[in-house]
Formats: C-alpha cells, sequence, structure tokens
C-alpha cells in the first residue's frame, strides 16, 4: 500500500514508543528507518528482519565504553539494535574528530548497522566526513561500507558478498571513521572472491529521495498492520471519562 | 526585500534591534493573548493572491437544486495548476458533529496538484468523503471537511429566496455559514509530505499556506452554495448577496486539543514565527516613522480594534471578561495617545505597565499593521529546518550553564508541590485523538506523551549535576552514551538555546494548565478572529471574515482586512 513519509515516521514512532524506547531514542529509531527506505536503500526490509528483536532492546544493558582515548573508543552496544544505540555511537565518534581533527570508534555487539546511515549523513550535513564499515552474515559473509564528505546532504554505499568465514568477532561489529579535517570517501576494494558488488553515488541516493518525494513510500500491508499493531501500545482505552478529556460535549 | 543576512544581522549581534526579553515573550500566557496581524498566515496568503492575480474559475460544477453534488475549482497561479475538489452530501442533523471523532459531514474537499479527469475525480469520490477511513494519493496535499451552521445557512438562503439580504447584526452573531472540523495537510492519509510541497508547489511553500487556501475556497464555496439553493427554490424573488455582505462572512472553525501537542513537537518552526513577529515589532520600534499619516491611522485602527472586540460574541465568561478587559485597554491607549505621540518605544513601554497581556499584544498587532513596508517581507522566512541536532562536544559545564541560563523558567518550577504533575496528555484509541487527563484518577499516565518539556528539563539537569560530580570533564556525546534515557531533552535543550526565543514557558504538567493559550497562540498566527471557547479544551473561532471574495481578484487591493467590522446596512433587510 501506498504511505506518505510523514505517515510512517509517525507510525513507527509509536511502534517505539510501544516497544519501550526512550525519548529521542523513538525518533531516532523511526528517522533512521524512513531514511534508508526514502533514500532507496530497503529500510523497511531492514526493519523486518530487526522487528522479532526489538523488544528485547529494553532488556538489555545500555552501551558502555569499554576503551578510550583522545581520537579512539570502544563500544560495547551488548547486542542492541542500532537503532536504539547507534546514533550515541556517532556522536562520539564526532565529538573527538572535532576535538581531534581525525577519531575512530568501534562498535561491538550492534545489530543492524545499516541503520548508521541517517547518523553519517546528519554529521555530513554539520560539516563532519564520516565513513563506516561492517560486515555481516554466518553463512554468507557481506561487507558494507558508506561515507559522507563535510557539508554534503548524502552519502554513497557500497556492498558486495564475499568468501569470508564468518567470526564471531566481526560478525556484530563496526568501525566508525570520523574527521573534521579531511573528507573522507569510501568503497569497497575488488577483493578476491567478491561478488554481487553494489556501489550506490551519492547522486544516486539523492534521486531515489527526489523519488520518495514526489511519490511517497510504498510498504506491505502486513508490516504496515504489524508496525500500527504494536504501536496501538501508545493508545488508552476510550471511555466516556477520556472524551471528555478532548473537550467534547 | 529583505535578506537571510539582513535578517541575522537584526536579530544577533552589535547591530541587533532590540527584540522583547524572552521570559516576557515565550510565557505562555501572554502566547495565548496574542492576535492577528499583518503576518498572520490567512493575511499572507491573501495577498499573494490578490498580487498575483490568481485564475479561480470552475472546471465542472454539478450540484442539484438542493445544493449537493460535486464542484471542481481549477486554481491558476504564475508557477503551476491546481484543482480544488468537494463534495457536498446530505447530512442529517443528527449526524452532525464537529468532533474529530465524527465520520460523516455536510463536506468534503481536497487541494489536487494538477487537472482532475473522470477517473481520478471518481478515486478521489471513492475517498475523500470518507475523510480518515479512507486513502489518497501524492497528488493530493490537503484534506478538509466543513459542517453547515444549520441555522445560519436556512436563515441566510431564505433572506435571499425572499428577495431580502441577511441581517449583518445576525451575522456578527456567527459569522459564518460552515465550520471546518479539521483540515489535513503535510502526509495524512498518504497526502504529499510537506517536503513535496515545500519543494514542489513553490505558491503553498509556507506553513499551512495549503491548508489556508482550502479554508478560503470553502467560504466562497459556501456563500456560492447559499445563493445557488435560494437562487433555485425562488427564482423569481430570488436577489443575490451584496459583496460587502459576502466579505463579512468567514467561515467557522472548531478547534480542539489536537492543535496543542503540535506547538511542542515542533519548538524550532514555533520559535521561527515568534522570531519573525519579534523582529517586526523590533523594527516599527526603531525604524516606524509616526508621521501624519500615522498619526490618523492609528486612532482609527485602534477604534476599529474595538468594534471588531465589541462585536464578539462568546457564551464563555473568561473571554467575555478578555473582551471587556481590551476594550477598555483600547480606551486606555486611546486617551494616552489622544493629545499625539512621538515613540513606539515609550507606548510600548507604557502599555507593559498599563494594559492587560491581550491589550499589550492587541497594540503590536495595530503597530505591525501601520507598517507594512517594515513588516511584509518577514513573510517568506517562516520556514525552519527541523533538525534538533546534538552538539556532542559541548562540555557538561556549559550545558549545564545553558540549562541553567535558558531553562531558568522550567528549573523554578517546584513539580514537588500539589498538582504540579497531576495532567497528562495521552492519545487516545478513538482515532488517536489527543486528550487530556488527570493522573490522580485516571488510567493512562504510562502512556503520556511526552510534552512534559519543563519536567523533563529539571530530571536532566538533576541527572546531569549527578554525573558531572564523578565526570566533570565529559563531553555531552560521552554523556550521551551514559545516559541515553536523556538524548531527546539534551538534543532540544541544545537546539532550542540556538535559537532566539526557544521552548514555550510552560508546565504542561500542572493541573491548572490551561490549553487554550497554545490553541489561541497556534490560531493567532494563523490569523483567525473572534475566538469563542467551548470548554478550556477546545475554541470555535472564525477565518477569512473580511477577506477579498473570488470575485475580488483582479480588482484593487488595498489588504486592509484587519479585524473587519460589520458593514453599515441601510434600511430593511
Amino acid at each position: 500500500m501506498h504511505v506518505s513519509m510523514i505517515e510512517l515516521k509517525a507510525a513507527l514512532r509509536r511502534c517505539f514508543e510501544a516497544t519501550g524506547y526512550f525519548v529521542g531514542n523513538y525518533e531516532d529509531a523511526a528517522n533512521m528507518i524512513l531514511w534508508l527506505e526514502k533514500h532507496g536503500l530497503n529500510g523497511l526490509s531492514e526493519l523486518e528482519r530487526a522487528l522479532p528483536f526489538i523488544g528485547e532492546d529494553s532488556t538489555k544493558e545500555a552501551s558502555s565504553v569499554i576503551y578510550e582515548d583522545s581520537t579512539s573508543a570502544i563500544i560495547d552496544s551488548n547486542g542492541r539494535s542500532a537503532l536504539n544505540c547507534i546514533a550515541a555511537s556517532v556522536d562520539l565518534a564526532h565529538a573527538k574528530a572535532l576535538e581531534n581533527g581525525i577519531a575512530t570508534v568501534t562498535v561491538h555487539n550492534c545489530h543492524n548497522r545499516m541503520f548508521i546511515l541517517k547518523a553519517l549523513t546528519d554529521c555530513g550535513r554539520r560539516g563532519i566526513s564520516v565513513a563506516a564499515y561492517w560486515q555481516n552474515g554466518s553463512q554468507t559473509v557481506t561487507e558494507h561500507t558508506a561515507a559522507i564528505k563535510a557539508g554534503e546532504r548524502y552519502p554513497s554505499y557500497s556492498e558486495a558478498t564475499t568468501t569470508l568465514s564468518s567470526n564471531e568477532e566481526d560478525k556484530q561489529a563496526l568501525t566508525i571513521i570520523c574527521s573534521s579535517r579531511v573528507d573522507l570517501t569510501s568503497s569497497l576494494q575488488r577483493s578476491k572472491g567478491n561478488q554481487n558488488a553494489r556501489y550506490i553515488s551519492a547522486k544516486q541516493v539523492e534521486l531515489n529521495k527526489e523519488y520518495s518525494v514526489d511519490n511517497g513510500i510504498d510498504i506491505d500491508e502486513a508490516l504496515w498492520a504489524q508496525i500500527n499493531k504494536i504501536g496501538e501500545g501508545v493508545l488508552v482505552e476510550n471511555n466516556e471519562r477520556s472524551r471528555q478529556g478532548a473537550g467534547g460535549r | 526585500m529583505t535578506t537571510p543576512a539582513a535578517i541575522k544581522a537584526a536579530l544577533r549581534g552589535d547591530n541587533a534591534l532590540p527584540l522583547r526579553p524572552i521570559n516576557q515573550v515565550m510565557d505562555l500566557e501572554r502566547l495565548g493573548a496574542i492576535h492577528q496581524s499583518r503576518l498572520s498566515f490567512m493575511r499572507t496568503l491573501v495577498r499573494r493572491i490578490m498580487r498575483e492575480r490568481w485564475q479561480i474559475e470552475p472546471a465542472r460544477f454539478e450540484l442539484d437544486e438542493q445544493g449537493y453534488g460535486t464542484v471542481v475549482y481549477e486554481i491558476n497561479t504564475p508557477n503551476k495548476l491546481y484543482s480544488f475538489v468537494l463534495f457536498s452530501d446530505y447530512l442529517s442533523p443528527d449526524e452532525r458533529n464537529d468532533r474529530v471523532i465524527a465520520t460523516k459531514w455536510d463536506l468534503t474537499m481536497a487541494l489536487v496538484d494538477g487537472e482532475v479527469d473522470d477517473l481520478y475525480l471518481e478515486k478521489l469520490r471513492q475517498n475523500v468523503p470518507k475523510q480518515e477511513a479512507g486513502r489518497v494519493d501524492a497528488r493530493v496535499f490537503v484534506l478538509s471537511r466543513a459542517n453547515r451552521s444549520a441555522r445560519n445557512f436556512d436563515y441566510v438562503v431564505d433572506q435571499l429566496a425572499n428577495s431580502k439580504q441577511p441581517d449583518v447584526a445576525q451575522i456578527a452573531k456567527v459569522g459564518y455559514l460552515y465550520r471546518t472540523t479539521a483540515v489535513y495537510g503535510s502526509g495524512k492519509l498518504g497526502m504529499a509530505d510537506w517536503e513535496k510541497v515545500a519543494s514542489r508547489h513553490a505558491d503553498f511553500a509556507r506553513p499551512f499556506a495549503a491548508e489556508m487556501f482550502v479554508c478560503l475556497m470553502l467560504r466562497n464555496f459556501s456563500l456560492l452554495q447559499a445563493e445557488h439553493i435560494a437562487q433555485h427554490k425562488a427564482p423569481e424573488s430570488y436577489n443575490p448577496m451584496l459583496p460587502e455582505i459576502k466579505r463579512f462572512f468567514g467561515i467557522g472553525n472548531s478547534t480542539g486539543l489536537g492543535m496543542a501537542p503540535y506547538l511542542i513537537n515542533h519548538p524550532l518552526l514555533i520559535n521561527q514565527w515568534v522570531e519573525m513577529r519579534e523582529l517586526a515589532l523590533a523594527r516599527v520600534r526603531v525604524l516606524g516613522n509616526i508621521n501624519h499619516r500615522i498619526q490618523q491611522q492609528f486612532p482609527e485602527l485602534l477604534e476599529r480594534c474595538a468594534v471588531h472586540t465589541a462585536e464578539t460574541v462568546t457564551e464563555d465568561d473568561w473571554q467575555t471578561a478578555n473582551n471587556q478587559q481590551v476594550l477598555k485597554d483600547l480606551d486606555a491607549i486611546r486617551e494616552h495617545t489622544r493629545n499625539g505621540f512621538d515613540s513606539w518605544e515609550t507606548l510600548l513601554q507604557w502599555s507593559e505597565k498599563n494594559c492587560s497581556l491581550q491589550g499589550q499584544e492587541m497594540l503590536v498587532s495595530v503597530m505591525l499593521e501601520l507598517y507594512p513596508e517594515l513588516v511584509d517581507d518577514l513573510e517568506d522566512y517562516h520556514t525552519a529546518e527541523e533538525f534538533q541536532d546534538l552538539d556532542p562536544i559541548m562540555p557538561l559545564q556549559e550545558l549545564k550553564q545553558v540549562i541553567e541560563d535558558r531553562y531558568q523558567w522550567a528549573l523554578s518550577f517546584d513539580f514537588a508541590a500539589e498538582g504540579a504533575k497531576d495532567t497528562f496528555w495521552y492519545r487516545s484509541e478513538e482515532k488517536m485523538e489527543p486528550r487530556l487527563g488527570n493522573a490522580r484518577d485516571e488510567d493512562g499516565k504510562d502512556k503520556e506523551m511526552a510534552l512534559g518539556v519543563a519536567y523533563a528539563v529539571r530530571r536532566c539537569y538533576d541527572q546531569l549535576s549527578e554525573y558531572m560530580a564523578e565526570n566533570p570533564e565529559h563531553s555531552t556525546a560521552r554523556f550521551m552514551v551514559a545516559q541515553p534515557k536523556l538524548r531527546g531533552i539534551v538534543r532540544r535543550i541544545q537546539s532550542m538555546n540556538r535559537c532566539i526565543y526557544g521552548d514555550i514557558q510552560a508546565n504542561l504538567l500542572d493541573r491548572e494548565i490551561l490549553p487554550m493559550h497554545l490553541l489561541r497562540a497556534k490560531l493567532a498566527f494563523f490569523g483567525v478572529g473572534k475566538f469563542d471557547p467551548r470548554s478550556k479544551l477546545w475554541v470555535r473561532n472564525t477565518m477569512f471574515q473580511g477577506a477579498p471574495l473570488l470575485e475580488d481578484i483582479g480588482k484593487t487591493f488595498n489588504d486592509d482586512w484587519f479585524m473587519p467590522l460589520a458593514p453599515q446596512q441601510q434600511g430593511e433587510f
């Protein structure tokens, strides 16, 4: 079915609010999903993969900084979804880059890392260049990278299937490089065994956005129903007393 | 013509104009006391239509004798062609309900990009009359519905059918034939997002311009329909309505709590609106020359405001008292300036000591009205990019200082006091309608909307102070990793600190909170008049009263429909 971007965002906000995400986080989560979908990068497919697990985020420990110096940090996300915690990791990289010119933050135990693209884009818009790299998958390992230049509004994104073997360390890890001095760009090398490589330029990302602005978003009805069903958790049951609370007579 | 650079220089820095203080301007009660002005969205829209001479013609006019059927207007602007599509259906009196939760209406409308052919019209017919129960596509960018003010409508039809004009005294009581009960834009129900409207439809790229346009078209249709029915009822004796009486008809509006969360959820946008109004005032205070023309116009406008206020009919005691007070204030200003005056600055200061908030803000609107050359060019600066960005590098000491400087008003509330957290705002499962509850005796507080900004600031400040005791050297980014629950409020605090005016200053959780102030503030920016509160939670008002008619487009236009008055009526009507 067809929905507008704001409808999708509002439904997602309710969905994550009902799931136990807190103020600030549920907006971030909604914005991250919408951003990917709006820019032609399959935000709703990513969400479908994440949905069965988002309810668990509120029971997991908060992210913790397990190592830090002036230009780097290692953060353990404790198995949370990027929807729930990645923005804060990007903020930390951003702060360190502003202080020292360039910074690296590595995040461990973080799911749905594709959602980082919205946070990267926010950095670019605000005059900081960022690149990110991560691997995904147990059977078949894919690798991913995205980058945005300082002052730009759209990032580039690359992905490829590899012949790498999966290792637990890399599986839920993500590396963020951030600079206030150097414009970072990233693309995957033509490594041996890479296939199905896909590079989406910043220009293409922009064109995808223009299409969404013109036409809105198409969403699978079952997924739309599921998002709204979860979101009903923020609604309060109706009764005569509550009707009066709207000023009706 | 002004420029962003000129605006920036007038707001900040060595050469800034004298703006009114933040704590004065952002006080909720004062925001709830402002009135329509030259910068209100209805005024700016009408200026654009009249100056650009939009061509608005019916492309399809299929109404039966009772006024039921389908009408499509085509709107040709300098940029594009749009269609205004209206469905008029029979509604029994017992089905007529102004609440958001209603499911049927007398009229339903859509504003559409481009021409509407038969196929697309049919698609609209299947959905527009259903409103929230229907779906539209991204060609549509406003949906609305309206209900007749039955007594007024029938009376007007009868008068016209009997060779008479409507009695102006009666219209002064209820100045409209229809009330609109919701105007949806910005992506609701599948419509075009604001991002599309702002970037693709230049004619409507100002906040709420498209929504206001639909209300203007509705006002026009209400008059046309009344005449159409009267003419069919009595073709021999029918008389069309006099234009000056037509202009005195506006369109009614019922606004409930739904509007209130918008102001809290769009603080950067609201700040922008306030900044432009205050900048306009500052320009007048400093640059507004008080010459012979102004000395003559000023008392005339005060008189007009007084008559307009006196003509405002309300059964609400609180509003009646407000209106009476405004009349006293206007008298006092007139008396004070009877022998002339030579400084807006001095007069403004005098009003702050001698007039109520409503009177003070009425004076502000009058000042703006007198200087179109200083005010009107700010109409193009009412949009804002609504990014609430975290400043990750800000040291925590600075963040604490920002809260103390900019949110002293929030820290001053005693949240442990009786009633300080009794109110909660929530969404009902009935069409997600926003509602108010009392935390002491109603369920639902666990699902409240995050509108208690003042309380969130207080909690943030306390936790920040605690954290700083152990980590005084940390940055905001580091604090956010440790305290992710505060991310929303910290981002807001930092973003609003980058604004001139910032957040609305009120504890929205207080037992005594008056949502009416929030509604009034937004409605005043829209440009409505004749506030008629029906409770502390919803208000009736009138839009576009006194505005030019569609048939006035292309004729002379003096942009002088501020605080419209009932026309003088001669002889028998």
